[in-house]
């Protein structure tokens, strides 16, 4: 009887040695965010490197049609890591993913540092408290499962306001972005992306991908709407 | 505000993370079968899908969240991001898991602790098939979920619904339960209602070598059963917030269990009477049944519930035949040699409750909530005759001294005086309950409850056949041996009408109401107490006493000032009395109360002594108090830590003295990251119960002084007095690892239990022994042998991933372990010692025993 019990023990370890042997799994491009530190760039040699931008972001971070994302006041560290989305395949696009390759880590840390540093566009008019943008924005729509945007973007838009004093696990708090002057069409065509799970390669996609899962076409609209005015 | 947001967003995210919702085991009002589905091979139920999600927690921050104790929650399971359309442009999709492979068990396979609950064979093993579709456009979802081991270990289940409207659930499992795999039943027909001695043994005609030599030849037996168990149950939420269910499940419980038999004299009388340890039949079915209606509003809350409980054993006796010849110690001749005997089995019985809640929510984050439930147990069955003998039993000394009876008189139905039970018992239950918080620092909280069981059972043991009372003893085998103890009252024979013995059945019952309140008191930032006081008033009916009162003063003190650990500090303090202690509240029950009862001139035995005090009713003052610590080790630990101590007194002179119990676990848990988990645990319990009594002066039983009930009289003198000092100590510890590779998953697990039991004694002399003469007397010392239960059990396993699709586990459980008990002791030379038969040898002392497994793994 024991010598039954020891030969299946010899040959379990042979088949646990075996299992060890293999190797490990292979990656897909996505970029994790949340340990993401916040970011410093030079702001004048990030300046330097700015003319291709300008194309379509316009010489000083304000798009040069609503359908490009204002740059101008951005959250430094969320322009570096979308930059670097681009570059590593986390993030598509046709035009930025071929410019992003061409740049390296300080290249793209400079130029988030200058479009940081440029003035953001002002309110084109005064919000309207009561619409269903703002309703949505502020206060979400529980009974569909649709979280406030301010608990992220901040309640003026302008991005997000941490507590310092928590010691709860905070979130990358700089990744997130300022949503205040942002064009709507670009803001409709992102939240588009994230409710047909098209922008999924960084962690804060996925959070959004939650978000805007139960946003139906007329509540991106309004929201879209809502913070180009902020 | 931020803070708020940032949180229900993280619950969002993580609720939408752990999408595996065929993980998802919860409890509900329409619950069937088992909370837990799982078996020994993996316990949890779904360890094949449960390895943590490497995304973490939350896609909002990396770290992982801790409970407002300070524990840390686990890692979300995997999500399976395999699903796939259950058709072409279909809104459903499935995602599926099935694995299967071969085990093979080797070592002392057939150790009563390795498989006790569990059907461990070798050859092929369903570990998991899992497979989940739902529809997220609709709600809509079905789920299945099935393992099998072996044909008596396995389970089966099966649910769909819509979230938020209806569920439906079936399942079926089989659960084996092996009571003894030592066993040598004497007897043929093992497991039917008819025990059978083997050839050449005759039945009251047999020596104890004889039988011991037969018993020697008999076949190794496993006994035990199984649980065959299935159900059904549906959920709708019909109307806005209104929710009916209802439920059914069904338990076969089929095999045979270690059970008693006759068990007379034989210590005191060697070569005649008896105690023989049978086989007897399971084969039982219970059927609930549970079905009701909610409304689960905002303000008003209300269920009506009724559940019921039919239990059904097939198998309404058990007969088995006596080896032994019976000897009477006085008259000649011989005129009865009882041969055979029979025990009546658990009878069909039926349980029904209907219960009712209406809650309210009040202002001041309020509730007041009234329930109210009636209950009643029944039980019917047709009574078997008192006695299965045949012709003449009893002793015949003189004429005048003639204790015979006619079995003819006893071994019909035509003897009883009522052909069914007819037993009944009621309950009632209102229990009105109020907590307020007035302020998020401030809450109280009152209650009161009051539930009642009336037994309603009458039954007199009356013989109309002869017009005598009570129940012939051991099928009249003892009233064979020694005159007049038959077992019967009989106010027309002088012989009988000083018998005492028991002619009503007792309808024990009694009425509890309980008082309680408290507070809670958030004193700081960081401290928080809380205070309850109950007053528990217990009404026994035919009892010792008729009230017993228990109040209860609990003081509990939570603290998070020592950095970010918690602390909760219980102390408790009770104190139990009541009325007056009547040591002999039977009577009534007894043929003493009958009309004819003749007092003997020496008075009646008394029943016991008045000193004692049975432990749920004596006075008492307990003492509880128990600590928790709970210390966050950086982010990714935790370290926690419990210690009780429980101290009981006992009112009592005779009786239970003293309880303690005392321990404490410590336990640390690390999860460094999604792909590493860690965890260790030690602990100990010790307990200790201490008990008197005092052995009845035998020489005064037949004396004057034998209806002295005093401590210290003529028939319980200080010098038969006793002590037991019974302790037990029980250590455990386990360890834990896991950690992902990538392709390769190992998990490592460890287990070692250890308990040791050792009764104690002292006496104040001989007297106090069951048996006085030497050399048993020399021979009894202060202590039984110790007994001791050691268990090592060692699981290390991989999990390899191929493809996307196929993976395999391979795993290796190996398990060791010692067990003694001193009631065992002896019976590996012989299980036949005198007219004493044994059937089971106990645990082997010493076993090993490894499992070895390999499995394929498909996602489907």
């Amino acid at each position: 009887m024991i010598f039954t019990t020891r030969a299946t023990i010899g040959a379990s370890i042979a088949l646990l040695a075996m299992a060890v042997g293999v190797a490990l799994a292979a990656t897909v491009p996505f970029d994790d965010l949340r340990e993401q530190a916040p970011l410093h760039g030079d702001t004048a040699a990030g300046a330097t490197k700015a003319a291709v931008c300008a194309a379509c972001h316009g010489a000083n971070g304000i798009a040069v049609a609503a359908t490009f994302p204002n740059l101008a006041g951005q959250s430094q560290t969320y322009l570096y890591v979308q930059l670097r989305a681009f570059k590593d395949g986390a993030r598509t696009n046709a035009v930025m993913q071929p410019l992003a390759r061409t740049l390296t880590d300080a290249d793209m840390r400079n130029l988030a540092a200058h479009f940081a540093s440029l003035p953001g566009r002002p309110a084109a008019h005064t919000a309207q408290a009561t619409s269903r943008g703002s309703i949505l924005f502020h206060d979400g729509d529980a009974a569909r499962g649709v979280p406030p945007c301010q608990g992220c973007h901040g309640v003026d838009g302008r991005g997000p306001h941490p507590d310092a004093a928590s010691t709860a696990p905070q979130p990358a708090w700089s990744t997130f972005p300022v949503l205040a002057g942002q064009n709507a069409p670009y803001v409709l065509a992102q939240l588009q992306a994230y409710h047909d799970g098209t922008r999924i390669g960084t962690s804060n996609d996925k959070v959004m991908q939650g978000v805007a899962h139960n946003l139906d076409a007329a509540d991106m609209q309004v929201l879209a709407d809502y913070v180009s005015t902020l | 505000m931020r803070k708020m947001l940032a949180a229900s967003l993280t619950i969002a995210i993580t609720a939408s993370l752990v999408g595996s919702r065929a993980l998802a085991d919860s409890s509900d009002s329409a619950r069937v079968g088992d909370i837990q589905y799982g078996n020994a091979l993996d316990p949890t139920g779904w360890a094949p899908l449960a390895w943590p999600d490497p995304r973490g927690f939350s896609w909002l921050h990396a770290g992982m969240m801790r409970t407002p104790s300070g524990v840390l929650y686990p890692y979300p399971p995997q999500r399976d991001e395999q699903s796939s359309p259950l058709y072409r442009n279909s809104d459903w999709v499935y995602s599926g898991f099935l694995q299967i492979g071969y085990l093979h068990v080797g070592g002392d396979t057939h150790a009563e602790f390795f498989r006790q609950y569990t059907g461990w064979k070798s050859g092929i093993a369903l570990g998991l098939f899992a497979l989940y579709a739902d529809n997220p456009k609709t709600g809509q979802y079905v789920e299945f979920r099935g393992s099998r081991l072996s044909g008596d270990d396995q389970y089966y289940r099966l649910r769909a619904g819509q979230y938020g409207k209806y569920k439906i659930e079936g399942f079926y499992r089989d659960i084996p339960h092996a009571v003894s795999t030592n066993a040598y039943p004497l007897w043929n027909g093992v497991g039917s209602t008819n025990l059978t001695l083997p050839a050449p043994l005759v039945p009251g005609g047999s020596t104890p070598a004889e039988v011991a030599a037969v018993a020697n030849t008999r076949p190794r037996q496993t006994i035990g059963l199984t649980r065959q168990r299935a159900g059904l149950s549906f959920e709708d939420n019909f109307y806005r917030d209104w929710t009916g269910y209802v439920s059914i499940v069904n338990e076969q419980r089929s095999g045979d269990r270690l059970w008693g038999g006759p068990m007379f004299l034989n210590y005191i009388l060697r070569d005649n009477g008896g105690a023989l340890e049978t086989v007897r039949p399971i084969d039982f079915t219970t059927t609930n049944v549970s079905m009701g209606l909610r409304d689960v509003g905002t303000v008003w809350q209300f269920q009506l519930n009724y559940t019921g409980s039919f239990f059904r054993n097939h198998k309404d006796e058990l007969n088995y035949q006596s080896p032994f010849a019976l000897t009477n110690v006085v008259g000649v001749p011989q005129v009865a040699n009882i041969q055979q005997g029979q025990f009546s089995l658990e009878p069909d019985n039926d349980y029904h409750n209907l219960r009712a809640e209406l809650s309210r929510s009040l202002k001041w984050n309020g509730q007041f909530s009234l329930a109210a439930a009636w209950g009643t147990m029944r039980q019917n069955d047709p009574l078997l005759p008192p006695v299965t003998c045949t012709g003449t039993g009893g002793i015949f000394i003189s004429p005048s001294a003639d204790y015979t009876f006619n079995c003819a008189n006893w071994n019909t139905t035509a003897a009883l005086s009522q052909q069914t039970a007819n037993a009944r018992i009621d309950t009632g239950l209102l229990d009105a309950r109020i907590t307020l918080h007035p302020s998020p620092k401030f809450g109280w909280h009152a209650g009161l409850r009051w539930y009642r069981e009336d037994n309603k059972t009458n039954y007199l043991a009356f013989n109309p056949l002869t017009g005598q009372y009570g129940y012939i003893a051991e099928n009249g085998s003892q009233g064979s041996i020694i005159p007049g103890q038959i077992g019967i009252f009989d106010p027309r024979n002088p012989l009988y009408a000083s018998y005492v013995t028991q002619v009503r059945a007792i309808p024990f019952g009694y009425t509890d109401t309980v008082f309680d309140t408290g507070i809670d008191w958030r004193v700081s930032e960081n401290n928080t107490l809380n205070l309850t006081y109950s007053f528990d008033r217990d009404q026994p009916k035919y009892r010792e006493r008729k009230l017993v009162n228990e109040q209860r003063i609990k003081l509990g003190w939570v603290d998070r000032a020592l950095g970010k650990a918690t602390l909760r500090l219980d102390y408790e303090f009770a104190y139990r009395n009541g009325g007056p202690y009547n040591y002999d509240p039977y009577a009534p029950f007894y043929s003493t109360s009958l009309p004819g009862f003749v007092t003997p001139p020496l008075g009646n035995v008394a029943f016991t002594t008045d000193a004692m005090r049975k432990y749920d009713l004596s006075n008492r003052i307990e003492h509880k108090l128990h600590a928790t610590l709970i210390y966050p080790i950086g982010d990714t630990a935790t370290f926690s830590a419990i210690a009780y101590a429980t101290r009981d007194d006992y009112g009592a002179a005779i009786g239970r003295q003293a309880t303690r119990n005392r321990g404490f676990d410590v336990s640390w848990d690390w999860q460094p990251s999604p792909m590493t988990s860690m965890s260790a645990n030690l602990g100990r319990a010790d307990s200790s119960l201490d008990f008197t009594n005092v052995a009845d002066n035998e020489d005064v039983t037949g004396a004057p002084g034998r209806d002295n009930p005093s401590l210290g009289g003529p028939l319980f003198p200080l010098a038969n007095q006793w002590q037991g000092l019974d302790h037990e100590r029980d250590y455990n510890a386990g360890l834990t690892f896991r950690r992902d590779f990538g392709r390769v998953r190992a998990d490592l697990g460890y287990t070692y239990t250890y308990a040791l039991g050792r009764i104690g004694y002292v006496f104040a002399s001989p007297g106090a022994l069951p048996i006085t003469q030497q050399p048993f007397v020399d021979g009894v010392g202060n202590a039984f042998p110790d007994n001791h239960y050691h268990i090592n059990t060692l699981q290390l396993g991989f999990d390899i991933t191929f493809s996307r699709t196929f993976g395999m586990r391979v795993f290796d459980l190996f398990e060791t372990g010692s067990f003694a008990d001193w009631h065992y002791l002896g019976l590996q030379d012989n299980l036949v010692i005198d007219h004493r038969i044994y059937t089971d040898l106990g645990p082997q002392p010493h076993y090993s025993a490894n499992l070895v497994g390999v499995m394929l793994n498909v996602k489907l």
